[in-house]
């Protein structure tokens, strides 16, 4: 019975790990750049959910996407004010592509944890309940029934990404971009606003989970660290850039910290992560679904 | 009229020395408060301990004073991460110049500045740091008027024995305070309750998901959890054990040992799972508090509209004992302050106390540190309301506890 409680409850905590990865690949797959402020989104949701619930007395049901809404919009403008020096005709820029992200997604991830610490305090604050039911039985499973609700709606966002990405118009020029940029560029694809809707799309993906989580992960200014940190490792555990494989190495990840948590020790439970992320840097560098390289 | 030279040098030299006497007279004494303000460290605690520090600060200025000079706090984050702390305290003694350094709530970042302080021979004074090791150190800098975690590993482990349950995890945070109090109440049960099966698992204080180490617990359940974290951890650990069904329930008390249920953000964040949570505290409403201690309350209350806690009066005292070391000292010398807080009786907001010459753990320690045990038990319970089952003057009385239906 407790290896049924550890597997379910791995794959649920790798669903939430997933939310976060997805948009971390998007912006992986389109700019080649890691964003070091993804956890922040995460906060930003957590946050807008809170406060809107309890502050300005929205039904959390409406602050669900009043939350994604400032999740996209703060990717939206991160994209547009700080990422666009990237593409945006400077050349100098392109050589130090990697350094200049590092730095300014860096910034935004300290800047954007002490302004909340300053403006909203640092008392952590625990959203509430999208269902109202503090714990139930679901066979030999114990949750809540925020847990259960939060898990059905990764599943759904993931799956509608995923067709999104797939049989959209924007979904392909998304794709179109990721391949080649140049390439699509010349196909007529405005490569920059294909830009700004993924950075749209990773904040709106990172705060839904932060607003997801705040009734269980309450928030505080820090709360992003945690996720970022984890999908930093599944982004290059499922290959740079591939969104199936961020999903299939959240799920593993989940699981394998679940059980590893209580078989091995608990207190080595976030080196399981990093210890595989080595051994695939080794033996399969470009990652679970990443391909070897490609060029155009 | 001609004027000796020699006569103006000593007219205009002794004029110079009495405006810097004048000056130094009206200057502040500056005293270094390193507390945390923004995460990692606990931000809510270095919130509280700045809120005692200044009700005091006011107090004293509003009096006259420190030998007739002001009192001035200078600030510095450490964030709670070690480094910072000794960087920080670095920064106040050499900087700042300041006379003596207090406001320390995290165990690891005391360790870390209790040398700074030695080295510079700067009176330290320790507001709420709990581990053994600040006190073993025995540096006659420091000053403990705070808890420490031998004391609570005794109060915990009678508790436990009256009691009588057998087998007892605590759940601990990964840290100089988690770690050494989980020992203490371990060499505690081996004398009060040597049948008592005992352990610990460390958690990590940054940790967001303890659901696999609470999971086995749901599969083999104790019947008394103990929890030594601060919050967030604590209130994510709480939540987690009340989701899964272990503890507050019908087989398995909860305990806290940390003393977070007197925090202002406690009830927002634990709701139902701190229902029935018993508490190891420092400071209840119905404990006998002297004047200036209800002084400090009710200023507390009137300035914040919260419920006074420990560490408000633990960070009062601290600032009192600084200031009461310089007026007996006559002066900031660092070692007439030391040798003044080494003999003084001190008077402060919880109680008259003198400071342990004991090595080891009483070291520079206030030893008899009151205490109480209670338990809350209905949600958005304020502790003033909360079942008191032991506190000073009050034997324990375990009969009186309640415990859920399932």
């Amino acid at each position: 019975m407790l290896n049924v409680d550890l597997f379910i409850n791995g794959l649920i905590i790798g669903l939430f790990y997933a939310l976060m990865a997805v948009g971390l690949t998007l912006i992986f797959g389109i700019l080649k750049v890691v964003n070091f402020a993804h956890g922040e989104f995460y906060m930003v949701g957590a946050y807008t959910y809170t406060l809107a619930a309890f502050k300005l007395g929205f039904d959390p049901w409406l602050a669900l996407p009043l939350a994604l809404a400032a999740g996209a919009f703060a990717g939206w403008l991160t994209e547009r004010t700080l990422m666009r020096p990237l593409y945006a005709g400077y050349s100098s820029w392109g050589l130090m592509r990697d350094e200049y992200a590092v730095v300014v997604t860096f910034a935004l991830s300290l800047l954007l944890i002490n302004l909340v610490d300053k403006v909203v305090g640092p008392y952590p604050q625990r959203g509430p309940g999208l269902v109202d039911i503090p714990r139930m039985a679901l066979g030999p499973i114990m949750l809540s029934g925020q847990k259960l609700a939060a898990t059905g709606m990764s599943i759904a966002m993931i799956a509608g990404l995923a067709l999104f990405l797939r049989y959209s118009l924007w979904g392909r020029q998304i794709q179109a971009v990721a391949q080649n940029r140049l390439g699509a560029s010349l196909a007529g694809i405005d490569t920059a606003r294909a830009s700004s809707l993924v950075f749209a799309l990773s904040g709106a993906l990172a705060a839904l989970a932060g607003a997801l989580l705040a009734p269980i992960i309450n928030a505080s200014p820090d709360v992003g660290a945690f996720p970022a940190i984890k999908s930093y490792v599944i982004v290059v555990l499922g290959g740079m850039g591939s969104m199936p494989g961020s999903i299939a190495a959240s799920l593993a990840l989940g699981v394998l910290e679940s059980f590893g948590a209580v078989y091995i020790s608990y207190d080595y439970r976030d080196t399981f992560g990093l210890a595989i992320l080595m051994l695939v840097l080794i033996f399969r560098p470009q990652g679970l679904f990443g391909e070897r390289g490609r060029e155009v | 009229m001609n004027i000796p030279s020699r006569q103006w040098r000593l007219a205009v030299a002794t004029t110079a020395a009495g405006l810097s006497i004048a000056a130094h007279a009206a200057d502040p004494i500056k005293i270094g408060i390193s507390i945390a303000q923004s995460p990692p460290g606990s931000v809510v605690q270095g919130m509280q301990v700045k809120d005692g520090l200044e009700i005091i600060k006011d107090q004293v200025n509003k009096a006259g004073g420190a030998l007739g000079r002001s009192i001035e706090l200078v600030y510095e984050d450490n964030q709670g991460v070690p480094e910072k702390g000794r960087a920080a305290t670095e920064k106040l003694i050499t900087r700042d110049k300041v006379v003596a350094v207090t406001g320390g709530h995290q165990s690891s970042v005391c360790l870390a500045e209790i040398e700074v302080a030695k080295r510079y021979n700067v009176p330290y004074v320790n507001t709420n740091c709990w581990s053994d090791d600040v006190r073993k150190k025995e540096y006659p800098q420091v000053f403990n008027p705070g808890n420490y975690n031998s004391r609570v590993g005794q109060a915990m482990a009678e508790t436990i024995a009256a009691m009588r349950v057998k087998r007892v995890i605590a759940l601990v945070e990964n840290t100089d305070y988690g770690i050494g109090q989980a020992k203490a109440v371990a060499e505690a049960l081996k004398q009060k309750a040597p049948s008592v099966e005992y352990k610990y698992e460390t958690l990590d204080r940054a940790g967001k998901d303890f659901t696999p180490a609470v999971l086995p617990l749901r599969a083999n359940p104790p019947e008394m959890i103990l929890t030594m974290l601060l919050p967030p951890a604590a209130y994510i650990v709480m939540n987690q054990l009340y989701e899964q069904g272990v503890a507050p329930s019908a087989k398995t008390w909860l305990y806290d040992g940390a003393g977070i249920a007197d925090y202002p953000d406690f009830w927002q964040n634990v709701k139902e799972a701190g229902k029935y949570m018993l508490e190891f505290g420092l400071y209840h409403p119905q404990m006998k508090t002297p004047k200036l201690g209800l002084e400090v309350a009710k200023t507390y209350q009137q300035r914040t509209k919260n419920e006074p806690n420990r560490l408000i009066f633990q960070a009062a005292d601290s600032l009192l004992l600084i200031v009461d070391a310089i007026k007996q000292a006559k002066g900031t010398d660092p070692n007439a302050m030391i040798k003044a807080l080494e003999t003084m009786k001190f008077e402060g907001v919880r109680g008259e106390f003198r400071f342990s010459k004991e090595p080891g753990y009483k070291f520079h320690q206030w030893v008899e540190i009151p205490y109480v045990n209670y338990q809350l038990t209905e949600v958005n319970q304020p502790v003033s309301k909360s079942l008191l089952v032991q506190g000073p003057g009050i034997p324990l009385s375990v009969d009186k506890l309640k415990k859920p239906a399932k």
